[in-house]
């Protein structure tokens, strides 16, 4: 009797467990989706075209800042046309993912 | 003779005037004058923030951040925190804070060597 209460009790706090987990980024799917940002986050001092200021370095920055704004460009409360088409086309696990990897990566010493 | 040297002069100061304005925006010394009411979220240099939704922004591109502070200032890019701060910022002030955290070292890189780390 025992038993039965036991063992599906474990099993949630084992699924309750899981669960945060599954909603965090994983930086390996993520360095397979970041390659696309390369096209213009990878040339030192690329610049956008207008306004023209060089994109900003995003390697190393903070993951829940990155999850920010990129949710924000696919929310379209972000307003650039380049990131709002590239964060539409990921899901918020992408997202995540993506941020998990990017914030990862540390300055070359 | 004359006509030629004053035209000769203005041609050159017509050359060297885009160079000027290319010269960086904003004094370094003012803009740490400036940083300490940011500096309580984002750390003196800017690489130390409060919370990771913050970004760092220690050795960021200064117009990048004076383009962040103007957009958050206009209402263009919304954010309740930054909007009362950017808010009160002159024009000045942006391209001196911006100039400030530019200039210092910290975490965030392009990922131009990602491949070598």
């Amino acid at each position: 009797m025992i038993k039965r209460i036991l063992l599906p009790a474990a099993s949630l706090a084992l699924a309750l467990a899981a669960f945060p987990a599954a909603a965090k980024g994983d930086p390996e799917n993520g360095k397979a989706l970041f390659y696309t940002c390369t096209g213009c986050h990878g040339i030192v001092d690329y610049k956008n075209a207008y306004p023209t200021y060089r994109v900003p370095k995003i390697g190393g920055q903070n993951e829940g800042y990155l999850i920010a704004a990129l949710t924000a460009y696919k929310k379209g409360e972000r307003k650039h046309p380049t990131m709002r088409a590239q964060a539409e086309s990921f899901s918020d696990q992408e997202i995540a993912d993506i941020a998990a990897y990017l914030s990862s990566l540390k300055t070359a010493k | 003779m004359t006509m030629i040297r004053t035209i000769a002069a203005l041609s050159l100061l017509a050359l060297a005037t885009p160079a000027l304005a290319a010269a960086p925006k904003g004094n370094i010394a003012a803009g740490q004058e400036k940083s300490k009411t940011c500096a309580a979220c984002h750390g003196p240099t800017g690489n130390e923030s409060l919370d990771p939704s913050y970004p760092k922004l220690a050795g960021q591109y200064p117009e990048y951040l004076a383009k962040a502070l103007r957009d958050y200032k206009s209402g263009e890019r919304q954010n309740a925190v930054m909007a009362g701060f950017a808010g009160a910022l002159s024009d000045e002030d942006i391209d001196d804070l911006s100039a400030y955290f530019g200039a210092q070292e910290g975490d965030i890189h392009d990922l131009s060597k990602v491949d070598e780390r």
